[in-house]
């Protein structure tokens, strides 16, 4: 039987593809993987998927001094440099190496391709944001009055950052920001997560913020495709409180600008926007101090003026009040020295009365007693035996005794007494 | 009695001394003695009446110098 040897066959192979193919093709692929070796030349692994399984693949390289002059222009014109993930229109011609097998070798690229398929992934990504009805949702919070407490995503190294510091603490009133940093990656294919994670760790005090500030700036201008990621934007989109970004590029906006509350160009700008809010609050403040101390003035002069007339009035009505009660006063004096004058000249009177009654009292007992003794002595003259004896009575005795129930006998000597003097006796006889 | 004996004392006395008298039939002495008591009593009496009357009078006269 008839063979080739393997390089034999190889040969055919290259042959036939070199006689069937075209010098070149436009081909659209994914960039799978990519690595730059030391000489600069690009090797890359070009990938067509369907879902996430993969339907085609095929390795590719673009010399070094061909990859200089691509990948310049086509940075200079999508903003973005040459990585994996990306879908690009490449003009490739199929090399077939015995040794190596098959492989592209890239001649050419077409940079409006990505801008377009950029443009219709992002498009595609803002029409799920609205359809799952979060687009405007950051949009709708309102920005607190007096946003002061400021929760920022950034990289701590990056320029933006310290511009945005230095710019929000110079401002020329002195007004003053508390500020965070939640560090995070803000390029490559780790920062939406990065930046996906500092928004919840601000979400878990959230009490403690008033808004977020994503910012980046200086730099590369160009890798900013995580920021159209659909994961971010829904964060931040539904992100509980305001998110101003300052994302800092001069292309078309990216997906976390159009779904944030605000979208500023660099972090310079963002303080601005944060110290002119501030600034207006101040001024506003500003003008109610002068207008309550205005107003304030009036009431005071007003209220002076309602305080003076009522002083006076109340002057008047205790000036009439005193006069009032000075009268009643002195009518109850004059009411007390008449009621009193006239008690005591009652008193005086029933003493007076009483003086007279007793005077006559005692002049009745007086005169009473005088008779009743006066009676009592005429009565004992009367009775006195001298008195008797002028009436003709005597008083015969014997031996100093009473005649009255002594035995008289004859020849017992008897002394009468009469009013003359005495008489002596001798009985001579007697009867019984 | 003692010139300390009460008016009212020599009094009651002077009434039984009458009523001795008047019921009980003394005989001469005895009236004698009773009468001498009584018109003695009588005059004490009227001493202390009369002193009464001075003083009452007295009183009387300072009121009226008061008023």
């Amino acid at each position: 039987m008839s063979h080739l040897s393997l390089f034999q066959l190889n040969s055919l192979v290259k042959k036939t593809l070199e006689d069937n193919l075209e010098a070149t093709h436009w081909v659209v692929a994914e960039i799978g993987e990519m690595r730059l070796n030391q000489k600069g030349h690009c090797y890359m692994e070009l990938i067509e998927k369907e879902g996430n399984f993969v339907s085609a693949k095929i390795k590719a390289n673009i010399w070094s001094y061909t990859y200089r002059n691509l990948s310049g222009w086509f940075e200079s014109i999508t903003k973005t440099p040459l990585q994996s993930g990306m879908k690009i229109l490449f003009n490739v011609s199929v090399q077939f190496h015995e040794v190596y097998g098959m492989s592209l070798n890239v001649k050419d690229i077409d940079p409006n391709f990505t801008l377009g398929e950029r443009a219709r992934k992002k498009q595609e990504v803002i029409q799920q944001l609205m359809d799952e009805g979060i687009f405007e949702m950051n949009k709708s919070l309102l920005l607190p009055e007096v946003p002061q407490r400021i929760a920022i995503i950034s990289s701590e190294t990056s320029a933006g950052y310290g511009d945005f510091i230095s710019h929000l603490k110079s401002n020329s009133r002195g007004l003053t920001f508390v500020t965070s940093l939640f560090p995070a990656l803000m390029q490559g294919d780790n920062a939406s997560n990065a930046i996906i994670e500092s928004l919840l760790k601000i979400n878990n005090n959230i009490d403690q913020f008033d808004l977020v500030v994503i910012i980046r700036g200086g730099g590369a201008q160009s890798d900013l495709d995580c920021f159209d990621e659909f994961d971010l934007a829904s964060y931040v989109a539904q992100f509980p409180i305001p998110i101003i970004t300052g994302i800092g590029h001069e292309r078309d906006e990216t997906i976390t600008d159009l779904v944030s509350h605000t979208k500023m160009k660099t972090p310079t700008d963002v303080a601005d926007f944060l110290i002119n809010g501030l600034e207006r609050v101040d001024d506003i403040l500003n003008e109610s101090i002068f207008r309550i101390h205005q107003s304030g003035n009036v009431q005071l002069s007003n209220s002076k003026a309602v305080l003076n007339q009522a002083v006076s009035d109340m002057k008047i009505s205790i000036i009439q009040n005193l006069q009032k009660a000075q009268t009643v006063l002195d009518r109850k004096f004059d009411e007390f020295k008449y009621k009193s004058k006239e008690s005591i000249r009652l008193s005086e009177q029933r003493l007076l009365n009483s003086q007279d009654k007793l005077l006559e009292k005692s002049l009745m007992y007086i005169d009473k007693n005088k008779q009743t003794l006066s009676n009592f002595e005429k009565q004992f003259e009367l009775l006195e035996p001298t008195s008797i004896l002028k009436r003709g009575y005597s008083i015969s005795r014997i031996n100093g005794k009473l005649i009255k129930d002594l035995e008289v006998n004859a020849n017992d000597e008897i002394v009468t007494e009469y009013s003359g003097g005495e008489a002596i006796s001798v009985v001579k006889t007697t009867k019984k | 009695m003692t010139k300390k004996t009460s008016y009212k004392v020599a009094l009651a006395r002077i009434e039984s001394i009458v009523d001795i008298v008047e019921n009980q039939e003394p005989d001469v002495d005895e009236l004698a003695e009773l009468v001498k008591e009584g018109t003695k009593l009588v005059a004490l009496c009227k001493e202390k009446l009369r002193n009464t009357e001075t003083e009452l009078n007295e009183s009387l006269k300072q009121l009226d110098q008061n008023d």
